[in-house]
């Protein structure tokens, strides 16, 4: 599905919202200001999804869109592992940046995700009137590509080309880098697309 | 999708659903349920790379490395053209990871690709010599036509190997 470029703009200020509201709550988690992105959305064929997501190692919690649509698409808080760390030892008061991840991590890191990734949801569905549920989180620590590649090949559609809508959010005290990125089936995508237009319409 | 010059020995990046045949050194990156497959002829020091990404076309044509059952008739027939006899050709394969234990839909993929590739070589007559499939973890894979066919894997959770 190809984006106009009113349909690019409204689905960004769409994401400023959701984003804007997931920042308050990383905001409130760490006790610290959270700066966010202007949302991006690029439309990547998966043959160059390389050059966006590589070998690095991150921590990806992801959520399939369910709700009104079934089999949505998917919506993944990403962090790096360095910032993940950081993140949880913020959280639970440790300092050590050289030691292993445990569960302990690990649940932090996907409640942080389910906190994130359902402000997001809430506010976009308030906007849109239109609901937009989460399943539960699933996470995985590992190559970037390696679990984005999956996620993609997990789609309902057959698409060679994909639409990552992504809003880095980031912390200077505790030099945290992660992004909230959106993974749309066509079918989420045309529907938001439809409900902002009427919206836009509107008197 | 041909082979570089001889002497251009910089490594091609074979990204999800792309394929490579040649003399030069190709890798994929980060595999997950995609598969990174590899066929090499030694008598020709020849060999192909293709990064599969799901099992089944249902006969679609315009990505054929993106599908098993598509991926391994076109690098076979380009391998066949430079001279390669199915026979001596040697398959390698590596990814199939289940990444995401969560989601049942895409429980399978990773295994279901791993099948599908054994199934279709054993069809075409390729024997598989190794595989490093299945798991939870991400891999890349280098594959070195010019050292004898050599398939290294570095997985995310720090290990690596030669298959």
């Amino acid at each position: 599905m190809k984006l106009s470029p009113v349909q690019a703009d409204a689905i960004q200020e769409l994401g400023n919202i959701g984003a804007a509201h997931a920042a308050t709550t990383l905001s409130q988690m760490l006790g610290s200001t959270v700066q966010m992105s202007v949302p991006a959305i690029k439309a990547v064929d998966i043959a160059e999804l390389g050059t966006y997501m590589g070998e690095e190692q991150a921590a990806m919690v992801a959520f399939e869109l369910q709700g009104e649509i079934q089999h949505g698409g998917f919506v993944i808080f990403y962090i790096t592992k360095e910032s993940a760390i950081r993140l949880t030892n913020t959280m639970l008061g440790l300092t050590d940046m050289n030691r292993t991840m445990n569960e302990m991590d690990e649940s932090a890191i996907i409640e942080v995700g389910n906190i994130m990734v359902s402000a997001f949801l809430d506010a976009t569905a308030e906007l849109l009137g239109f609901v937009m549920l989460p399943s539960p989180p699933a996470l995985t620590i590992d190559m970037a590509h390696a679990a984005m590649s999956t996620l993609i090949a997990g789609m309902g559609e057959e698409a060679n080309e994909v639409l990552l809508f992504s809003t880095e959010l980031t912390c200077d005290e505790h030099k945290i880098d992660s992004d909230i990125i959106m993974l749309p089936e066509t079918n989420t995508l045309a529907r938001i697309v439809e409900l902002l237009e009427n919206m836009m319409k509107a008197p | 999708m041909s082979d570089s010059s001889p002497q251009n020995q910089q490594t091609a990046m074979i990204g999800i659903g792309e394929y490579r045949v040649g003399s030069f050194p190709m890798m994929t990156i980060g595999l997950g349920s995609c598969i990174g497959l590899t066929l090499y002829d030694d008598s020709l020091k020849i060999g192909a790379m293709v990064h599969i990404m799901l099992p089944d076309s249902a006969g679609r044509t315009d990505r054929p490395g993106k599908y098993a059952d598509t991926a391994i008739p076109a690098i076979i027939k380009e391998l066949n053209a430079l001279g390669s006899k199915n026979r001596s050709l040697v398959a390698k394969m590596a990814g199939g990871a289940c990444m995401f234990e969560y989601f049942g839909a895409n429980l399978n993929i990773g295994e279901r690709n791993a099948e599908r590739v054994r199934t279709l070589l054993k069809d075409n007559h390729v024997p598989l010599s190794a595989e490093d499939v299945g798991g939870k973890v991400g891999r890349s894979v280098t594959f070195l036509p010019g050292s004898h066919g050599r398939v290294s894997i570095r997985r995310a959770n720090g290990t690596s190997g030669e298959l």
